[in-house]
């Protein structure tokens, strides 16, 4: 579903964000990508939305080479791929309903798809009742249930979720996570950039560890840092528990 | 893709609202200087349309020296005659002439004029008005000539007088399109800064780049489109105001002559209308291109 083959991105200033990186991840996968700030996580959600474009190798998304995307291609290969932020990014003026409509809307669908799979979507994430309040007045961890919403309505292949619980208290987080496994139940692919040890943890999922762009561990039903019964597991073993 | 028509026009008429202040100010800038363009382009037809009622009535006044043996009148006459551009002439007698001068100048210049010292003329209507020029050429220093007399000099003056108000009403009102275009630009600029949130997040969930730019197009586009309505209405408003002014009982008045066809009238509007939507395409094109970062 998402392949990495040897990239390499090096920022304007010189700093090399990511090195030369291979990484494959299945469909259906639950992934955490994990390491301290400046590790090039952030790096690697935004090269899969071909937000950046890496210097070297290359990148396949859902069966597509996305370096040679033409750029006009850019938009459906987005379709597929849904995103949230620790941010949020909502928009503030619009209610629940309105925030995750618009994101079928700006993609042409017609308004009996938006009438049907919004009130669907918003059952999912616990916020059926909230569809007309504003996301001013909801909680923080509300607030990112709208998010997800919107990143799931048009059901995509794959999630990506760049420091989903930054913002969240720990109870919230684990109820964020939920949502989030739930979502992965469903066939698609859920890849989360963190450094939320303990939600890592608690999750026991694959854990891939970057270090100044580099991967350091990749681990299947992993924790934050090295574990200390079994302690750093080899890809290979990684890839032959996954295709058991 | 198919493109929400009703996503377009909400999302348009949102933004406009928004930046309603600034929309007026485009919608009245475009409106002024497109009604300043439509007024010269009446200006340059209407004299056009004059300048043939002129010309066609151009009459060569060849006038004899009062003291003109009839011998030297006769030769003059007989020449007239003979050349092939003239159409024809009416001898005027002195005490023709006399009393037209009556009726045409003042009492204090009349007082010192008598029937004996009036000269006597010969009226000419060439077949082409160009041929004024040759009959003045060719009879100005014949004997017993007082001078030749041709109202050429008055049109040109007039066209020229024309002319240099037609420059100055297109000089001013380019300034005026410029500025017009900057205020479309600037107001589509504000538009794009207010809803850089929406932006990012429809780039985030995947519209497409003619989707995000459309409704800020389209923005353009009506504000150059109503203020050149505007615009072609205070031409028309113009045109009839003029016309109301020209007395049809004095068929030979300027503004009757400058008296403009209906088609005239549509097309300077067509003209009007098309020019502010191009202001409108150009202003937010540009400002897409520059700061819409899709």
């Amino acid at each position: 579903m998402i392949r990495f083959e040897n990239v390499t991105k090096v920022y304007k200033n010189g700093t090399v964000a990511v090195r030369n990186l291979s990484l494959d991840i299945q469909k259906g996968e639950f992934v955490f990508i994990v390491g301290p700030s400046g590790s090039g996580k952030t790096t690697c959600i935004r090269m899969l939305l071909r937000e950046e474009l890496p210097d070297r190798g290359r990148i396949w998304v859902a069966g597509r080479e996305i370096i040679q995307l033409p750029k006009w291609r850019v938009p459906y290969l987005r379709r597929n791929v849904g995103c949230v932020f620790q941010d949020f990014r909502l928009l503030p003026n619009k209610t629940v309903f309105q925030n995750v409509a618009f994101a079928l809307e700006v993609i042409g669908r017609p308004k009996s798809v938006v009438e049907t799979q919004v009130p669907q979507v918003l059952e999912l994430v616990g916020l059926a009742k909230k569809r007309d309040n504003l996301p001013g007045e909801l909680s923080g961890g509300e607030q990112q249930r709208v998010a997800i919403a919107r990143a799931f309505v048009n059901r995509p292949l794959i999630l990506l979720a760049d420091e989903p619980t930054g913002n969240l208290d720990p109870g919230t987080s684990q109820g964020i996570m939920r949502l989030l496994d739930r979502i992965n139940r469903t066939g698609t692919t859920v890849v989360i950039a963190t450094h939320d040890a303990a939600l890592v943890d608690w999750m026991r999922r694959r854990v891939v560890e970057l270090d100044q762009g580099m991967i350091v561990r990749d681990q299947a039903r992993g924790v934050y840092g090295i574990d200390a019964n079994t302690g750093p597991v080899p890809r290979t073993e990684v890839v032959a528990r996954r295709s058991s | 893709m198919p493109l929400s028509a009703d996503y377009i026009i909400r999302e348009t008429t949102t933004n406009l609202w928004r930046n309603r202040l600034m929309t007026i100010a485009a919608v009245l800038t475009v409106a002024v200087s497109l009604a300043l363009v439509g007024a010269a382009l009446l200006l340059k037809q209407g004299a056009a349309n004059a300048e043939v009622d002129w010309q066609r009535g151009i009459q060569v006044t060849v006038w004899m020296k009062p003291s003109a043996s009839a011998s030297e009148i006769s030769a003059i006459r007989s020449e007239l005659a003979q050349l092939p551009y003239v159409h024809g002439c009416t001898f005027w007698s002195q005490l023709r002439d006399y009393h037209e001068a009556s009726k045409l100048l003042p009492p204090s210049e009349f007082s010192a004029l008598t029937p004996s010292s009036t000269p006597s003329s010969i009226r000419c209507t060439p077949n082409q008005p160009q041929y004024a020029t040759a009959i003045y050429d060719r009879f100005v220093h014949q004997p017993g000539v007082y001078g030749v007399g041709s109202p050429n000099s008055a049109i040109h003056a007039m066209e020229e007088t024309i002319t240099i108000l037609q420059w100055v009403f297109v000089s001013v009102a380019l300034v005026l399109l410029l500025s017009a275009g900057v205020l479309i630009l600037n107001t589509i600029r504000m538009a794009i800064f207010a809803r850089r949130r929406e932006v990012s997040v429809m780039k985030l969930v995947g519209a497409t780049n003619w989707f995000i730019r459309l409704p800020f197009m389209s923005e353009g586009l009506i504000q150059g489109l109503v203020g050149s309505a505007v615009a072609a209405a205070v031409v028309l408003g113009l045109h009839e105001l003029l016309d109301s002014l020209a007395n049809p009982n004095q068929p030979g008045s300027v503004l009757s002559q400058m008296r403009l066809t209906g088609w005239q009238l549509v097309g300077t509007d067509v003209v009007v209308v098309v020019i502010g939507v191009l202001i409108g395409s150009v202003g937010s094109a540009i400002a897409i291109r520059r700061f819409l970062d899709v």
